[in-house]
């Protein structure tokens, strides 16, 4: 019935769209209260322009803060003094806050017009509104709470890595922070020799860590997927109870028990291994640089296969029973079968998720900070708080949590940013619904 | 004869290394067993499990002598409000993207899934000075307003895709038949979507239990402790009571460990199914 309408405006009408147009962009919700007769709509968008306006004077002085950051004033007391931390979030608030505005200024355009085409005159009761606004009410308070506790947070952050926030001489309130464009990148990418060192040593190895820490999970969990599923053993269910098991508990209390029992004196392992007689020197299973890698990668093997395990025994009982017969009746073996045929769909299948499985990995903090704390002490150690088997996120959290270098702890995650943001944008480009354009 | 003989010696074949991999996985969880049960606050461990006799001081002292029952409801309070919020802002935004074309649609959910990849504590410096603003420092809404921001762009995809996959035909009949969108959504799509849902009740649920950076980060009293912080204190604050660290453990775990074998059956069915639908 709508349709119909719209299909076939009249001529007459073409002024009154251009009205409900020109109203509607001098005032947001103009167009809806003179034209339309949408007054709830109406009156709520226009006290949204309405507030804007109120607040324009505080608006433009938090964006100038943004610009400054603020004076040093050494001669106040510390609380009054100007705090650049507060500025610069206010500003980074501000500007998201101006973006929905403008956003919401150019949808409500649009759906001036359309409500125009569509229902021109007719009065719309308060019910059908509200039906209307369905969309919208539904995302609004997940979009409020993603702008303000992850957008601004990691715009801030962003920020962050072109200014000078750090410890010592540049911590609010009582110093402020200047913006100092690319410094932070400088010194990190040569500049500094000790900071370009430890950051090359340490995105090499979390670049390692990922790829190894995903392959041993993934051909892990598929050995033990295989051979619970072939092997014809009438207590495999027992076995796969058992190891799930890893995957159950949760990681902080797995990680610490694995740090304590591998303890290089007092740990069970090694007094294990020393009564048995074994070994005669304590091994360092995490007090040697490439030994605690091995140990992590190998503490994190025994955390992450259940999860394949499950993953790959679930993508196998999707494959169709007459493919294996078919394949047998034409004389294939058993790892024939497994090769050609269970490994390529299975890999085929679990292929997004592999790669958001060396994403997540890159990202996991707690499978180092509570197994190595980031140990052993390497040489630039003292400076930088990178330790042998900090990755790119643990080391973030020691350089704000700990030495309060928040520039460069802000320039690393812009790096973790440009590494995994292309990674992401490839796997949903690979999704089906992206490719037949449903999205 | 022969075939048959190859046969077994495969079979324990297989069944030594299934073995030893259970040994090997079951290894730390024997000794933190042990641990809960020993007497005394030794950092180290007896070789043999259990090699020292058994005690249930560490359990009794938990309750007694530290905040642990404050430290469990105030992470199953996190727990639950993080879940239920999660659930309805994820379903109303999948609802939303998959069944309504919009101004900036596509943008919006590729924002989602941009955002997803971040760990969110990048941002932990905003988050403390927003919460500060907000007045959300040291309060258990704070906490969870920061965890369901964070739980959002992942889950609405999740769900979205699920959505997806339900017919269209069943929501235009009854939008036909003059139901609102909100009806559409409540009485037909939810009932539909149940299995994605649960999913990511639980999910949800279970991911606050052992957090350890934000509850840090934003909880500071006494009284507002989580369980993840209390016990993160027993190994550290130059305590050492590895002990008591793994009685209080072994009861987080425990309801945990019961509740993924119960429903194995339905997480390898959820997993093999998340994987055929890419």
């Amino acid at each position: 019935m709508e349709t119909s309408i719209s299909l076939e405006p009249k001529p007459a009408d073409a002024g009154g769209r251009k009205k409900v147009l020109i109203a509607s962009i001098v005032f947001m919700g103009l167009g809806h209260i003179l034209y339309l007769k949408q007054y709830l709509k109406g009156f709520f968008l226009a006290a949204v322009e309405a507030v804007l306006i109120a607040f324009l004077p505080r608006i433009t002085k938090a964006l100038i803060n943004l610009q400054t950051l603020g004076e040093p004033k050494p001669h106040l007391p510390i609380r009054l003094r100007d705090n650049s931390i507060f500025m610069l979030i206010d500003g980074v608030v501000v500007v998201a806050a101006v973006a929905v505005f403008i956003a919401t200024y150019i949808i409500s355009v649009r759906d001036a017009l359309t409500e125009y085409d569509q229902s021109r005159g007719r009065t719309v009761g308060i019910r059908e509104s509200i039906n209307k606004a369905f969309p919208v009410l539904g995302l609004a308070p997940s979009i409020g709470l993603i702008i303000f506790f992850v957008v601004v947070p990691l715009v801030f952050s962003a920020c962050v890595a072109f200014t000078n926030y750090s410890s010592p001489a540049h911590i609010p309130p009582n110093n402020t922070v200047d913006w100092v464009g690319f410094d932070n990148f400088r010194a990190l990418f040569g500049g500094s020799k000790i900071w370009t060192q430890a950051l090359g040593r340490v995105a090499l190895w979390t670049l390692i860590w990922g790829a190894l820490a995903t392959a041993t999970c993934y051909f892990g969990g598929m050995l033990m997927a295989v051979i619970l599923k072939e092997s014809k053993i009438r207590i495999a269910p027992i076995f796969r109870t058992i190891f799930i098991l890893p995957y159950a508990i949760p990681s902080v209390i797995s990680m610490l028990v694995w740090q304590n029992l591998l303890n290089a004196t007092f740990g069970t392992i090694n007094r294990t291994l020393r009564a048995l007689g074994i070994i005669s020197v304590s091994i360092p299973w995490l007090g040697d640089p490439t030994m605690a890698k091995f140990t992590a990668v190998m503490i994190n093997l025994w955390a992450g296969f259940p999860y394949f395990m499950l993953l790959i025994s679930g993508s196998m009982s999707a494959i169709p029973q007459d493919i294996y017969e078919a394949a047998e009746i034409d004389g294939a073996g058993k790892f024939q079968v497994f090769s050609k045929i269970v490994f390529p769909i299975v890999l085929y299948q679990t292929a997004p998720l592999i790669i958001m499985s060396f994403t997540h990995n890159v990202n996991n903090f707690g499978a180092i900070f509570f197994l190595t704390g980031g140990g052993p002490v390497v040489p630039d150690t003292t400076v930088t708080s990178a330790g042998g088997t900090d990755i790119l996120v643990t080391w973030i959290y020691n350089l704000t949590v700990n030495l309060n270098q928040y520039h460069y702890a802000s320039v690393l995650a812009v790096m973790i940013f440009m590494v995994l943001a292309p990674i992401a944008i490839f796997n949903l480009q690979r999704t089906k619904s992206f490719r037949e354009g449903e999205l | 004869m022969r075939g048959k003989a190859r046969v077994n010696l495969n079979t324990v074949i297989v069944l030594v290394f299934l073995a030893i991999c259970s040994i090997g996985v079951l290894y730390p969880i024997v000794y933190v067993v042990s641990a809960a049960f020993t007497p005394g606050s030794s950092i180290a461990l007896d070789i043999v499990p259990f090699g020292s006799g058994v005690t249930l001081d560490h359990f009794r002292y938990l309750f007694k002598n530290t905040n642990y029952p404050i430290w469990f409801r105030n992470t199953f309070i996190i727990a639950i409000s993080t879940s239920i919020s999660t659930v309805v802002l994820a379903s109303l935004g999948a609802y939303v993207f998959s069944r309504f074309r919009f101004t900036l649609k596509k943008s919006l959910m590729t924002a989602l899934l941009i955002l997803q990849i971040f760990p969110s504590f990048i941002g932990m410096v905003a988050i403390y000075v927003i919460l500060l603003r907000v007045g959300g420092l040291n309060t258990l809404w704070g906490l969870v307003l920061v965890y369901v921001a964070g739980n959002i762009p992942y889950n609405t995809w999740l769900v979205k895709s699920y959505i997806d996959t339900i017919p269209r035909s069943l929501d235009e009949a009854a939008i036909i038949d003059g139901a609102s969108h909100f009806r559409v959504y409540w009485q037909i799509v939810m009932p539909v979507a149940r299995p994605i849902l649960t999913f990511l009740a639980i999910a949800s649920f279970t991911g606050p239990w052992m957090d350890f950076i934000f509850p840090k980060l934003v909880l500071r009293s006494a009284d507002k402790q989580t369980l993840a912080l209390g016990l993160f204190s027993f190994v550290t604050d130059k305590k050492n009571q590895f002990t008591v660290f793994a009685a209080g453990s072994l009861l987080v775990a425990i309801p945990f460990v019961i509740f993924f074998i119960a429903t194995q059956k339905l997480l390898i069915e959820s997993l093999g199914a998340s994987t055929v639908k890419e």
